[in-house]
């Protein structure tokens, strides 16, 4: 009987424990020549990104300089893509289109900030 | 005078400078919070590209199919802070030497120095960031098989030089970029077609002045693009004492309600002391070039699905309405000449195939306020395609 009351008790604190649930913020992105939208994100740090991207236009790609987060969004009509990131620490991730979309490529960029 | 020169000349290389050195003691805004110096699954190189072809068949003249268009991008990635990007195009399928019979023509090549969001540097040969052609041609962005008059004849597309400036986002939305560029070639100018051909295109570009450029974006509203744009510098005529000063206000607008796509377009141009440049360009030429001293043109096109077919195919109609005037405002002295204010109304479709791949046919009826040369009425076909 004590051995079941403790293994209830240790799968609730494990259930309800706070480190135990990753929290995880899903933000839908558009990409298009030649911009994000949304183009700035904020969480929260120990909370994970998922980030559901889809084009308007052509291929784009979706890289988070400086981390190895680098996809290639799909041309519209050809669905979606799903990328999970949980930044580690806080500050500001810049990301950009990696796939060379135009005349105006270098102006795909966005930010997710991650405060504390 | 030399010194007066020297000192335009020296003045925006200077402030460039410091800027750049600024770059590096401030670089420390980081891209990212992570290492900048992490690899990347993508290329360092990359090489893309776009073709136009067109066959045009006007009222007045004979038909012609022309490979119009040719181009190939090439990006390179130095480092996460350092980007190369370059637009190479043939123009016309061969080059001959001249520009009826064909020309290559290096449209971009510059260098990013990526310091923060808000602020940035980018130099070597630049695309003027006037209105919504000029930065943004590819065919499959735009409907009608013929870029619109307006960024023809007013905003002379595609516009590019040789300079140096800087360019970022404030947030919420806002983005900028001003450039320090080389003037136009005010003998270039001409009655009829405004400011189409006048850029040096920085070919041993003539810099006795700066030109500066800016544009000032909004994209805080999803679907929604708000711009305008501004060129103002004195222009080269190669005279010692007349350097005209010309000056490009812009305004343009894209959006999208449901389905329905929205754009327009206003630009206004000024030409100081047109009436002294045309004086000297008659006694250069033996003909008096007619220049105004203001040039105004605008659009509005409205676009719609018109076919239900399944994605990623789609066909699109459009009409695209334009007045572009030439000579709308002239020096005192001189008469505007009526077939040079022009209106045009231009209706098509235009089918995808494929989201990068456009099949484009329009017709277009062209007015004019001439008594006695008509505005031709043009069937159009364009296939353009990008990868």
């Amino acid at each position: 009987m004590t051995r079941v009351t403790i293994a209830a008790g240790l799968i609730f604190a494990m259930a309800t424990c706070p480190f135990a649930q990753e929290r995880t913020v899903t933000v839908r992105i558009t990409a298009e020549r030649f911009r994000f939208t949304p183009d700035e994100i904020k969480i929260h740090r120990g909370e994970t990104v998922e980030f559901v991207l889809e084009s308007d236009d052509t291929d784009h790609g979706f890289r988070i300089v400086g981390t190895d987060v680098d996809r290639v969004i799909p041309k519209r009509g050809r669905g979606s893509i799903t990328v999970k990131f949980t930044p580690d620490k806080a500050g500001r991730y810049a990301f950009e289109c990696s796939k060379l979309c135009g005349a105006g490529h270098d102006f795909m960029h966005g930010v997710l900030v991650v405060e504390d | 005078m030399l010194r007066q020169s020297l000192r335009g000349i020296f003045r925006p290389l200077t402030a460039l400078a410091a800027l750049f050195l600024i770059s590096l003691s401030a670089g420390s805004e980081a891209q990212t919070a992570g290492s900048p110096e992490r690899p990347s699954s993508s290329p360092l190189s990359s090489l893309s590209g776009y073709m136009d072809l067109q066959f045009v068949d006007p009222s007045n003249a004979d038909a012609v199919i022309d490979f119009r268009r040719f181009v190939l991008l090439f990006a390179h990635r130095f480092s996460d802070r350092i980007r190369f990007i370059s637009e190479l195009e043939v123009e016309h399928a061969i080059v001959e030497g001249g520009e009826e019979k064909g020309e290559l023509e290096l449209e971009q090549a510059y260098l990013d120095f990526l310091i923060d969001r808000r602020f940035n540097i980018r130099a070597g040969q630049l695309l003027v960031p006037v209105g919504i052609i000029n930065e943004r041609h590819e065919p499959p962005t735009f409907y009608g098989v013929q870029r619109p008059f307006v960024d023809t004849f007013i905003i002379p597309t595609t516009w590019f030089d040789a300079g140096a400036g800087v360019f970022g986002e404030f947030g919420r939305g806002w983005r900028y970029r001003a450039y320090a560029m080389a003037p136009l070639n005010a003998t270039e100018f001409s009655a009829g077609e405004g400011l189409a051909d006048s850029a040096q295109q920085g070919s041993r570009a003539v810099v006795r002045h700066w030109a500066g450029t800016g544009r000032l974006e909004y994209l805080g509203v999803p679907r929604l693009t708000l711009g305008t744009s501004i060129w103002r510098g004195r222009t080269t005529s190669g005279s010692p004492t007349l350097d005209p000063r010309v000056t490009l206000v812009e305004a343009d607008g894209r959006g999208r309600v449901g389905r329905l796509e929205l754009r327009g377009e206003i630009a206004h141009v000024f030409v100081d002391q047109a009436d002294e440049l045309n004086r000297l360009r008659a006694l250069r030429e033996g003909v008096d070039p007619n220049i105004a001293s203001q040039m105004l043109g605008a659009y509005l096109e409205v676009a719609h699905p018109i076919l239900p077919f399944p994605p990623p195919r789609e066909v699109v109609g459009f009409v695209r309405y334009e007045k572009f005037d030439t000579q709308f405002r002239m020096p005192t002295g001189y008469q505007p000449i009526g077939a040079f204010n022009g209106t045009a109304w231009i209706m098509g479709v235009s089918y995808f195939p494929d989201p990068d791949v456009v099949v484009k046919v329009d017709y277009t009826i062209g007015g004019n306020q001439s008594l006695v040369v008509a505005a031709p009425r043009v069937f159009s076909v364009g296939l353009g395609w990008w990868f």
